[in-house]
């Protein structure tokens, strides 16, 4: 494999990875606070649809990415209602957003772009860093990227020193770890936890925003194919950890990448195999094969005030 | 800082510095759970400056009432005004604010965050400025002299240690009242004694102290005045503590001192009064040498390799009654899941009646009469959304069931038996374990474990903890016919007077090793609680 | 806390929750047919036309009611599956993945294994108990990563589901597998047609294929109701469920229980996938799984632990797959539509479970 070849398939596995970095980045956020927010893959649909309706009747991808944004918002919430309010299981109700955003976008799409499936609408431009992108044969395939993607490192760089360095940081990971302690320390839970699933709401949206106007600019059914699913085992390969589940998302990017990398190479592998492996990979990972787990405490566990 | 007085009251002459307004005052506060009136009708009066006592025994309602005032709860009926201006905290952080802080019964510490981070939590906003509050942490440190490290995690500390960061995180926002609920329970003596003076020195600065406690020993070193809550109400109020011990008891558990045995004393810490007198040696029912259980090196270390239980050898004889002395955290878990079944040791051996029982699974350990009262009936004894008669079962479903169906109506008849043999108070064999009350779920898995099929050895960790008078007694009584009736009794309990009062002999447990043993005679109490703590008398 | 009063004795306490649980679920989907409909009436097309349809696809001819029971029995042998796991608090979300696995399993056996020369009760039960086993093991091996390392079920089952779906894909894709022999490059990735003697037998001489499906699965929701609710494995079970420590004191074998609970919901899993195959498809190619294991779970998260609800819920989502159907086809309306009823039926009757609750601790 030639260095150039090697540059186009990292360059390959950032642009697959990124949807998952937004996915992950919030869920890790969410999942931190105690909330497992399994409706990841339907937000992200949501937003795919949402943004590429937004760039279809604006005809503009900054639009588009907006009016995703915005689509998000009430399954956010709804999502923080059932877990927190209601106190429902929090895996049933994930799985209900889920189904219920794959019929929703499907009918409001058929409906919208119905006669004109797969049109293409307008979507995000690519941007090169000054300084990455002038490296001789590497720079430019590694480096240029949907400019969204440079948004998705500095999104996880910042709740990577947020959770560390704030005093929001620190009220989160005790939700997470303790509610009741936080609780008789004055803050409120609930509150947290909200917050914590409206943010992993907005990461989705953005990475389903980046799906349908990133690179194929045009929505298909049920395009984000399990993209929630691989950013939530992410975060569990990560272990919790922000830069351990960047590295998860990189590496199941890869794994997606090594698809169209290994035929050009001449290496025969089957499809199913190469599609397979990042999932496999997540498998692996939750076997506890590659180290100890250890989830926040509190996850999955609702709060009740008072006892 | 002088060690305070261990013994004597408060001297009234200890004049207050700040002018004794009235700091908290409660009017005809009611609150309700579901179908239990937890308070009725209170009516507080606590002034600034003085420590207050809420005595009561377990269950009266102490902790709900403190839940109010810190704002957890909210009340159904009444007033409350804190500093002559209304109070109606709609969660901690109102009371917070009000200049409230609370130190709870159940820590609400993180284990997995340093001291400062703790203490950070909820009293800082923006970027944590570590270091600042690390030093802020250790002046207070220094002042009342509560060692802690600011940087160590908090899951590594001693339950001694986690009180002092809870004290500390308290006073760090120089609260004008402070509630300790139940705060004593989990020291060492000369840890009681230490507290008790941090509490003067507060009140000395003009702060409203509440004290939250069942032990009449506590109100005679420290309280100004003293409130008696009995069922939800106040039946009792007195200004001069130390000269109303008689009257504080009858109207907490309505009875007479003089009246109440030795082991019930203690659990009121007054089994100085009671049994001063009692210096009889109590000799075990059955003649020496008939073994009961017996742990021979029995060694553990928990999963990140901590030592937690180190070469115990110990034997407990049929007929005897064989009390482990020790602060929370020294071991007792660790041996209580090995004769259980639940835990592998790490090395060494266990034996039932002169039988190998190292490493058998619990039904292996139940069939050869292990019958286990653990401290935290609910991680272990017992499933609460079950019902009555299905967690009495439990263990034994083999024998009510045919063809793999249940036989539920046998399952409810043979409850119903025992509920009455163990006077097991509930609306009937169906109702759902979690509706009885603490003292009567005890009871429950009491019937459950004296019962089962030649029982030799019964092992019992805390076994009245959070029991009101009455649940203790029954729990005394089934405890001594089960001794009489040939049966070894392991008794683990952070009660020093208990285990005079009812144990034949008394070892120590300390960082996991026995360091000491006595007789159970009161003149032992000062080297044994010297042990606890971990020096040689 | 002392108790202080006494409740007063009223309905048992067992008849008021069914009786509010059977409202609710109820309630629940009303609510979101009816939210249907209006997004029928929203995009355009007549709600007589898409009623009409729905009936006819649903309910309008013998094979059509034939076509929707055996879809209903194939969701409720996952459901089955579902709330025999659920009775030990393991949540089983794998279904799709274990029809996969079953329907390969079977498919292997048929195709390549002198099966059908067995006499004619063997040919398809042997085919079927592969399939079984398939999915069982494919269960299994969460609970036993539940056990060992702690994993939680959901993800390890889910990740499955995903693994198993590409293995099902893999396998139809080339000839050394299961692939029919390529005679040119249009020949479709999948198997050739399963041996007539490995399918299901019909059940009715009904202008339909209904097969004997229904009986095994209508016999084994009576055997679960009665294990779970009658029987010791049942109790015991929802002990583990409920606190393991307690249970593992009580003599209760956690580990096995919990590994047996998986791979039992597993192994129903794989056997809905040999009745798909055997009794319907007769076929294996990519997409065999039709989102019916997703289907299934729906159907045991809305049981809420019941077998009698397991099939009827089974037989609801059967009938309103087959009536969506035949709604797109005839009346243009989206199926999108019905899986947007199922996400919200989910939804409401979860958030049900809340005033369920609620009205529990006033009583």
């Amino acid at each position: 494999m030639t260095l150039e070849q090697f540059a186009v398939f990292v360059g390959s596995s950032l642009r697959l990875a990124t949807p998952l970095l937004f996915g992950a980045t919030g869920e890790i956020v969410s999942e931190k606070a105690g909330v497992l927010n399994m409706s990841v893959e339907g937000m992200m649909l949501t937003a795919a649809f949402g943004g590429a309706y937004g760039s279809l009747v604006s005809g503009s991808a900054a639009v588009g990415l907006v009016i995703g944004i915005v689509s998000v918002v009430p399954v956010a919430l709804l999502q923080a209602f059932l877990s927190n309010t209601l106190r429902v299981n929090q895996i049933v109700s994930g799985i209900g957003i889920n189904i219920l955003a794959l019929g929703a976008t499907t009918l409001a799409y058929r409906e919208i772009f119905g006669a004109r499936s797969s049109q293409l609408v307008d979507g995000f431009s690519t941007w090169v860093p000054p300084l990455l992108g002038q490296i001789p044969v590497i720079g430019r395939p590694i480096f240029e990227q949907v400019w969204i993607f440079y948004l998705a490192v500095a999104l996880f760089v910042l709740v990577a020193l947020g959770l560390k360095y704030t005093a929001l940081g620190l009220a989160l990971r005790a939700v997470g770890v303790d509610p009741k302690a936080a609780n008789h320390a004055g803050i409120s839970v609930t509150l947290v936890r909200y917050g914590a699933v409206t943010f992993a709401g907005l990461c989705s949206a953005l990475g389903g925003v980046f799906i349908s106007l990133g690179n194929i600019h045009t929505f298909t059914e049920g395009m984000t194919s399990g993209a929630g699913y691989l950013a939530i085992t992410a975060v569990i390969f990560g272990n919790w950890r922000v830069w351990r589940m960047v590295g998860a998302c990189l590496l199941f990017g890869a794994a997606t990448a090594l698809q169209f990398q290994l035929s050009p190479l001449g290496i025969e592998v089957p499809t199913a195999f190469l599609i397979m492996l990042p999932y496999v990979l997540a498998f692996v990972a939750v076997t506890g094969l590659v180290g100890r787990q250890t989830p926040p405490a509190a996850l999955t566990l609702p709060f009740h005030a008072g006892k | 800082m002088a060690v305070a007085e261990i013994a004597g009251p408060a001297p009234e002459t200890e004049s207050r510095h700040a002018p004794a307004g009235s700091m908290l005052v409660l009017e005809c506060v009611a609150k309700r759970f579901g179908r239990v009136q937890a308070l009725s009708d209170i009516s507080l009066n606590i002034k600034s400056g003085a420590v207050h006592c809420l005595l009561g025994e377990n269950g009266a309602g102490k902790s709900t009432l403190c839940n109010l005032v810190f704002g957890v709860h909210q009340p159904d009926a009444g007033t409350m005004l804190f500093d002559g201006k209304p109070h109606a905290p709609q969660g901690p952080a109102d009371a917070l604010r009000a200049g409230i802080a609370m130190v709870h019964q159940h820590f609400s510490l993180v284990p997995d965050m340093t001291v400062t981070e703790n203490v950070l939590l909820g009293r800082t906003r923006g970027l944590l400025d570590r270091k600042a509050w690390a030093a802020r942490i250790q002046t207070l440190s220094d002042e009342y002299g509560l060692a802690v490290d600011p940087s160590a995690l908090v899951g590594d500390l001693s339950v001694g240690e986690r009180q002092r960061i809870e004290i500390i995180k308290c006073m760090i926002e120089n609260p004008r009242l402070i509630i300790l609920d139940e705060p004593t329970a989990v020291l060492l003596p000369e840890e009681i004694a230490k507290l008790m003076s941090v509490c003067r020195s507060l009140a000395a600065r003009g702060c409203a102290i509440v004290l939250v406690t069942h032990k009449l020993a506590e109100i005679k070193q420290v309280a100004d005045t003293v409130t008696v809550l009995r069922q939800g109400r106040t039946v009792a109020t007195s200004a001069e503590p130390a000269k109303d011990i008689q009257r504080l008891v009858s109207a907490m558990v309505q009875r007479d001192l003089a009246s109440l045995d030795v082991a019930l004393a203690g659990t009121l810490g007054v089994s100085e009064d009671a049994a001063e007198a009692d210096d009889g040696i109590r000799e075990p029912s059955l003649p020496r040498g008939q073994e009961a259980m017996q742990l021979d090196a029995l060694t553990v270390r928990d999963a990140s390799g901590v030592l937690r239980v180190d070469e115990v050898t110990l034997t407990v004889d049929r007929g005897e009654i064989v009390g482990v002395a020790g602060v929370e955290g020294n071991g007792q878990t660790e041996i209580g899941l090995v004769l259980a079944g639940l835990l592998k040791p790490t090395s060494g051996r266990v034996f039932v009646g002169g039988t190998e029982a190292t490493s058998k699974s619990p039904r292996e350990i139940t069939a050869m009469g292990v019958g286990i009262v653990p401290e935290d009936r609910h991680a272990l004894a017992c499933i609460s959304s079950m019902s009555l008669a299905e967690n009495m079962c439990l263990n034994r479903l083999d024998s009510f069931c045919r063809f793999g169906l249940l036989l539920r109506g046998q399952m409810e008849r043979e409850a119903a038996a025992l509920m009455t043999q163990f006077d097991v108070r509930a609306d009937g064999p169906r109702t759902p374990f979690s509706s009885l009350s603490g003292g009567n779920q005890q009871k429950a898995v009491l019937a459950r474990e004296l019962t089962t099929d030649r029982l030799l050895f019964l092992l019992a960790a805390q076994p009245t903890r959070g029991l009101d008078v009455g649940a203790v007694e029954a729990v005394y009584k089934s405890i001594g016919k089960t001794c009489e009736a040939g049966v070894g009794v392991l008794l683990i309990s952070s009660e020093l007077d208990e285990l005079i009062a009812v144990a034949h002999r008394i070892v120590v447990l300390y960082r996991g090793r026995i360091i000491g043993e006595r007789r159970a005679l009161p003149k032992f109490r000062h080297d044994i609680g010297m042990l606890m703590a971990g020096q040689q008398p | 806390m002392s108790a202080n009063a006494i409740s007063p004795a009223g309905p048992s306490m067992w008849q008021s929750l069914i009786r509010n649980e059977i409202a609710v679920a109820f309630a629940a989907v009303l609510g979101a047919l009816i939210v249907g409909l209006l997004l029928i009436v929203m995009i355009g097309v007549p709600l007589s036309d898409a009623i009409g349809a729905f009936l006819d696809g649903a309910v309008g001819s013998g094979y059509a009611i034939a076509a929707s029971i055996n879809r209903a029995a194939v969701f409720a042998a996952v459901g089955l599956g579902f709330i025999f796991a659920n009775q030990a608090n393991l949540t089983n979300v794998g279904g799709e993945g274990q029809i996969a696995m079953g329907g390969i399993a079977a498919a292997a056996v048929a195709l390549k294994t002198p099966v059908a020369d067995l006499p004619v009760g063997l040919a398809f039960m042997v085919p079927m108990l592969a399939a079984v086993i398939a999915g069982a093991v494919w269960g299994g091996i969460c609970g036993v990563l539940k056990v060992k390392v702690g994993t939680n079920e959901v993800i390890s089952s889910l990740l499955l589901t995903f693994i198993g779906i590409w293995l099902l894909y893999w396998s139809v894709q080339s000839t050394d597998l299961l692939r029919q022999p390529m005679t040119n490059t249009a020949t479709l990735p999948e198997t050739l047609e399963i041996p007539d003697a490995t399918k299901l037998p019909a059940l009715l001489d009904v202008a339909g294929p209904l097969n004997i499906g229904l009986v095994f699965v209508v016999f084994l929701a009576v055997i679960i109701q009665l294990a779970l609710h009658q029987g010791v494995l049942g109790l015991r079970l929802r002990a583990a469920g409920l606190n393991e420590l307690a249970s593992r004191r009580a003599g209760i074998p956690y580990d096995r229980y919990v590994v047996l609970a998986m791979a039992v919901a597993g192994g129903f899993g794989g056997f809905a996938g040999a009745i798909m195959l055997q009794g319907d498809q007769y076929v294996l190619k990519d997409g065999f799984t039709s989102g019916y294991g997703f289907d299934g779970l729906v159907v045991g998260l809305l049981a809420r632990g019941s077998s009698i609800g397991v099939v009827l819920g089974a037989l609801f989502f059967g009938f309103l797959r087959s009536g969506g159907i035949n709604m797109e086809m005839t009346a243009q309306v989206p199926s999108a539509v019905v899986v947007i009823i199922q996400g919200l039926v989910i939804i409401a009757i979860a958030a049900s479970g809340y005033w369920l609750s609620r009205n529990e601790g006033k009583r």
